[in-house]
């Protein structure tokens, strides 16, 4: 291994070279590709597959829980049911602004830490709040519950027929 | 060159075994279960509601974390079982599989759709079912590793589980004493093993020797109140049929048990986990404030006639899990048909209330019962006075002796590893020929002070006691008798005694006898295990106590023939050593200290 | 290229990857020895080595690259090491169910720890051969006397090290193997019962140690083997580079010259006013390397044949090598092997029998026979003879070749020590059952 020449390279043979640049492209290639691959890797460790909190999609309960007309905030999964008729919509009470709760008002959301104002349906009416509050998926799972999942965000304006 | 190649071979072999890494972590199974899942949910969908419910779900890990019962449980298990609470899919095999509706655990219909009583998103699955929630490989989720406490409730053995009971620790009743866990009313109908097992417990007299907290007080065997949460089913259900499967040493008598029944003791037992999950704190010290009141059957009225009412309450306590009474035997204990003949009203209190006053090795536990209780039961095992009849030395022999002594009189009877000392092996030539024919007359008539072998003086008539005899000598020892030589011993201990000859004798002890006899002269020396029949326990003061000063001198003398006692006077030591010693033994038993049996491990330290 | 010419604005565009390479590494790949040695001293992480390396120190029999492992397991154990620490919390209730969501759920969370625990196993055997190495090759004497010290230090806090983590994953191996290691702490005279509370922060084994043993494995062991690897290596370098026997033609410094001397004689040369005449005695007789003060053996310049070669490429081929085959053996180890987890801590019953990792299972088999001897007073001992062994054993000879003859002696006592250790181990490990009986392992 020690005995390899140290003199310049012009006495090598062409051959030699070609073969030495044969090997630094494969060794090259491994160490560059495991570097690539373990980089991704960890990545991949390092985003979390389930987390410690409660599940992003949770169910909320029946239908028949929610009469017509009512608006129920879920402060534990901070999200507001909402149904209309057959209608049925799950609003964040997540304010865009800083992240406060917002609570219910009469004209839709108030936030009780910068004055954020949202109407009925999410859209800011006043106050710091950069964006609507967002709307969430639901569904009606296999076994005739509702569930929201706060992983989907969708149109506002797009409801879940009951 | 050859650094190049080997440098170029290696850098390529790493990035080989970093791809396979990376490609092994992408095929989990429950990817494959949960595509599987999406398949067919898609094709049985009807409505459009369905469908557009299954839109865009891609494979992720599903879990509920339940947080109302103790801890925060993690349970994972709906990775792989998505199916679990899909109605769709009853008919599918497992892991795809509806998790069954039961009216048993109160799942109800309504407008023709079951709803479940327990809904999975707040109890979770290992709440009932055990296994390891955090698990994702069935081998782990479902706790076939062997280092998981809690293996999946009789889904799931484990690898080194005795193959033999392993058919028998499958089945769903065993998931009953996680019911119990909440369900905590000592009749509720869904759990009819835990109350079997709980029945049994008193049945088979198991309270006498374990507490169970709120339920019973004993303190002779381990604590069984967390029995659940320490031992997994396979121990309770091998220690249950053989006690000593586990521990060498357990001194846990082999009760008489059905399968069905060992079952559901092993389904009570596995439902005592400390505090249940319903059960407050409060709940508990209640409990433990009722503790000594629970032994069954307290209440009886206390007009009747102390001897019927100790009848009833032999009958209530279970003392037959472990004694023979009539035609009821538990062949553990004793046989108490004609205890009257054999014991007096004052000794059977005095063993009642410690039974390790009068047998100081005793097995029986001391039962926390009412004085009251103990009156009756000693006036009615004392009104047991009907003498037994018999037509030959054999009916004898068969009748009162092959209990402790054995069918082939190798001192093996049934009872016999519960008893301590051992019944004397009667088939040993070399002892039974050794001794004086008078001292086992004694023995029959008189019983042995300290031991189990009773006094028959009033069971047998004296010609019965000489064939009963005869028929030993004739059947077991075969071997006919030698005249004895008469050992030159004085009557009496030579050496008076004294603080200084005590002293004399425990430097002889402690240099010639602690290797079998044990430091503490209970016999338990190191040499001990390997001796049968094992050594004399020298603080058994009602042996002691009888024993005669030159029968001890004979046996330090010359040795016991067919044991392993040797012959001392031929290793130097004297008439006088062995005074100093019989000294030393009979100042370990001092009548003071009978009464005190506890203070053991008094005066015997250091020289 | 042509910067005499204008200079126009999209060249410095076209021009820009060349140039932020080169800004980079100042070298571009050398075909001359004048490139050789610039690569190595203006690249950071190849100036640590010398220009020139002897031949003698290439070679794998030598050596067998037993010192390079080590820090290459140590790197691999920081770097998995601090991965694993997005995950663990190091709290009773919670450390147990982190190890079981490394096992299920999180991505290469086995493969991590695998890598992390067999990594660890690794380096105290390394570390322990590295020191045989040493050992059998003299290359403890003088001067390298202190960096022998510095090397010993490095061993017991690797055992330190990979005992504090053995904690962590709070099972009955973790707990159990601690309790009897910190009893055998509170057998020490004098110290040994606080040092046992101070380790434990209470009177067992609990949440406190818990705290106490993951702050010391991530941060205070941590920092203290950086910094000794760092005088190791300096030190190896300052002591003339890897051992290697004498050669004729080398000529030593003068017995009695100190660097100091030797730095003052420098500067006489570079400054002409200090007072030459009072050091010229003195500097006929001294030679200097290039490159600065070292204690080593020079080489005379020009006169003798060069056993050296250039550490660009010779040197950095081989330790390459040498990292690529030990990640690659921890890959393949751990790709096979799963690191143990038992059962989750149950303080009221200990395994049977309860063992300690396996380099510590020699001294728990001493401990089996007398607990102040065998886990304080044999042990102790030992390390102060392997600190003294360089100040006691003076002789120069024998240094460079493994099992000299003339260190038979010394060879042969340290022999002794290795094999009574690896056997006791082996007895502790393979024949020892339940309650520390004598079992037959097959």
């Amino acid at each position: 291994m020690a005995n390899q020449p140290t003199t310049p390279n012009t006495e090598e043979s062409g051959e030699a070279i070609t073969r030495r640049k044969l090997l630094s492209w494969l060794t090259g290639m491994g160490v560059f590709g495991s570097v690539l691959v373990s980089a991704f890797s960890n990545f991949i460790f390092i985003k979390p597959r389930a987390t410690y909190g409660q599940p992003n999609r949770f169910s909320v309960g029946k239908p028949d829980e929610y009469p017509a007309g009512s608006r129920m905030t879920l402060d534990a999964r901070r999200i507001c049911i909402v149904r209309d008729g057959d209608r049925m919509e799950a609003i964040s009470t997540t304010c865009t602004h800083l992240g406060c709760i917002v609570a219910t008002s009469e004209t839709g959301f108030a936030c009780p830490c910068h004055g954020s104002h949202y109407d009925q349906d999410g859209n800011v009416t006043g106050g710091p709040a950069p964006k609507r509050l967002p709307w969430f998926q639901v569904r009606l799972a296999p076994n005739g519950e509702l569930e929201v999942d706060k992983d989907v965000e969708i149109e506002p304006g797009t409801y879940f027929n009951v | 060159m050859n650094t190049r190649v080997a440098l170029a071979i290696v850098a390529v072999l790493v990035l080989v075994v970093h791809g396979f890494v990376f490609y092994k972590q992408f095929f989990n199974n429950w990817e494959k279960h949960q595509t599987a899942y999406f398949e067919q949910a898609r094709s049985l969908a009807k409505t459009d509601a369905e469908r557009a419910a299954l839109e865009g779900r891609k494979p992720r890990i599903e879990q509920i974390i339940v947080t109302q019962f103790g801890d925060s449980r993690v349970d994972r298990c709906l990775t792989c079982h998505m199916a679990a609470d899909d109605p769709r899919f009853q008919s599918y095999g497992l892991p795809l599989k509806t998790h069954p509706y039961s009216a048993e655990l109160g799942d109800f219909q309504k407008d023709g759709r079951w709803e479940r009583r327990h809904k999975f998103s707040d109890f979770g699955c290992t709440v009932c079912h055990d296994g390891q929630g955090r698990g994702l490989e069935s081998f782990y989720a479902h706790g076939e590793d062997t280092f998981w406490p809690d293996p999946m409730l009789g889904y799931v053995t484990q690898a080194n589980w005795h193959a033999e009971f392993r058919p028998k620790l499958l089945g769903k009743e065993f998931m009953q004493s996680n019911c119990a866990q909440c369900h905590t009313e000592e009749n509720f109908t869904g759990t009819p093993l835990v109350a079997g097992g709980r029945q049994l417990f008193f049945e088979k007299a198991c309270y006498g020797c374990h507490r169970l907290e709120g339920l019973s007080a004993g303190t002779l065997g381990p604590d069984l109140s967390e029995a659940g949460k320490k031992y997994k089913i396979n121990y309770l259900w091998e220690h249950t049929v053989n006690p000593r499967a586990f521990s060498a040493v357990s001194f846990m008598p082999k009760f008489d048990l059905t399968d069905d029944e060992i079952k559901a003791l092993v389904v009570f037992l596995k439902s005592r986990r400390g505090l249940n999950f319903s059960e407050t704190s409060i709940e508990q010290y209640r409990a433990r404030l009722h503790e000594t009141k629970a032994a069954p059957g307290a209440s009886l009225p206390a007009a009747i006639p102390p001897a019927s009412r100790g009848e009833q309450l032999i009958a209530q306590r279970s003392c037959t899990a472990c004694h023979k009474l009539g035609d009821k035997d538990g062949h553990i204990a004793p046989d108490l048909s004609f205890e009257g003949l054999i014991r007096d009203d004052d000794w059977l209190l005095a063993h009642f209330k410690n039974p390790r006053s009068r047998v100081p090795d005793s097995i029986m536990p001391s039962f926390g019962f009412p004085e009251t209780d103990f009156t009756a039961l000693t006036s009615y095992l004392a009104s047991r006075k009907t003498v037994p009849t018999f037509n030959n030395a054999e009916e004898i022999y068969k009748g009162i002796c092959a209990r402790c002594h054995g069918e082939k009189g190798d001192g093996n009877g049934i009872t016999h590893i519960y008893l301590d000392p051992a019944p004397r092996d009667l088939t040993k030539v070399a002892f039974m020929n050794s001794k004086p024919l008078g001292r086992f007359l004694t023995a029959l008539a008189h019983g042995v002070p300290g031991t189990s072998m009773p006094s028959l003086e009033r069971v047998l008539t004296e010609t019965q006691r000489h064939q009963v005899l005869d028929y030993v000598f004739v059947t077991f020892v075969k071997e006919p008798r030698k005249e004895l030589k008469e050992h030159k011993l004085p009557d009496q201990n030579p050496i008076a005694m004294s603080q200084e000859s005590a002293d004399r004798g425990e430097k002889i002890f402690l240099e010639r006898c602690t290797g079998c006899h044990g430091r503490k002269a209970d016999g338990k020396g190191p040499n001990s295990l390997d001796i049968s029949p094992r050594p004399r326990n020298l603080r058994n003061y009602a042996f002691v106590q009888n024993v005669h000063d030159r029968r001890l001198m004979d046996s330090i003398l010359y040795g016991v023939q067919g044991t392993a006692m040797p012959s001392w006077i031929d290793y130097g030591l004297s008439q006088n050593d062995a005074g100093d010693l019989i000294n030393f033994i009979r100042s370990l038993n001092r009548p003071s200290r009978s009464s005190a049996p506890a203070d053991k491990t008094a005066s015997l330290t250091h020289p | 290229m042509n910067n005499q010419t204008s200079v126009r604005p999209w060249t410095a565009f076209t021009e820009l990857p060349g140039n932020v390479w080169r800004s980079i590494f100042r070298n571009p790949i050398p075909h001359s020895d004048l490139g050789r040695s610039a690569t190595s001293f203006t690249n950071f992480f190849l100036h640590v080595q010398p220009v020139k390396v002897h031949r003698h120190s290439l070679r794998l029999t030598y050596t067998w690259g037993l010192g390079l492992i080590s820090l290459f397991l140590f790197l691999i154990l920081a770097v998995t090491g601090v991965l694993l620490m997005f995950y663990y919390v190091p709290s009773t209730t919670q450390a147990y169910d982190r190890m079981l969501d490394l096992r299920g759920t999180v991505a290469f969370g086995i493969f991590l720890r695998n890598m992390h625990r067999w990594s660890a196993h690794a380096m105290v055997a390394v570390v322990f051969l590295h020191m045989c190495r040493v050992f059998f090759t003299g290359a403890y004497k003088k001067p390298r006397e202190f960096n022998w010290i510095i090397g010993v230090g490095l061993f017991l806090l690797t055992m330190f090290f990979s005992f504090t983590g053995y904690l962590l994953p709070w099972d009955q191996l973790a707990f159990w193997a601690i309790t009897v290691g910190t009893s055998i702490a509170s057998y020490a005279p004098i110290v040994g019962k606080d040092m046992k509370f101070i380790l434990l922060g209470d009177s067992s084994v609990g949440q406190e140690a818990l705290l106490r043993f993951y702050v010391l494995h991530v941060a205070v062991l941590p920092i203290l083997v950086s910094l000794l690897i760092a005088v190791h290596f300096w030190r190896v370098r300052k002591d003339g580079g890897i051992s290697r026997p004498p050669e004729e033609d080398e000529v030593f410094p003068a017995a009695n010259t100190e660097p100091l001397a030797l730095a003052a004689a420098a500067s006489a040369v570079a400054q002409p006013v200090a007072p030459k005449l009072a050091l010229k005695a003195s500097l006929e007789k001294k030679l200097y390397g290039i490159q600065g003060i070292v204690r080593g053996p020079f080489t005379k310049i020009g006169n003798v044949p060069d056993r050296s070669v250039f550490s660009w490429p010779n040197l950095v081929l081989v330790e390459l090598l040498v990292f690529l085959v030990t990640v690659a053996g921890v890959l393949i180890v751990s790709l096979y092997f799963n690191a143990p987890l038992e059962e989750p801590v149950n303080i009221m019953h200990p395994p049977n029998p309860a063992k300690a990792p396996w380099y510590f299972l020699g001294l728990q088999e001493m401990v089996s026979y007398s607990a102040f001897w065998g886990g304080i007073g044999i042990p102790t001992l030992e390390v102060i003879i392997l600190l003294l062994a360089p100040y006691l054993d003076r002789k120069p000879g024998g240094v460079g070749t493994w099992f000299s003859r003339e260190r038979l002696l010394a060879n042969s006592l340290f022999m002794t020590f290795v094999v009574v250790n690896i056997i006791l181990m082996i007895i502790g490990t393979f024949f020892r059952g339940p309650n520390w009986e004598f079992v037959s392992p097959w």
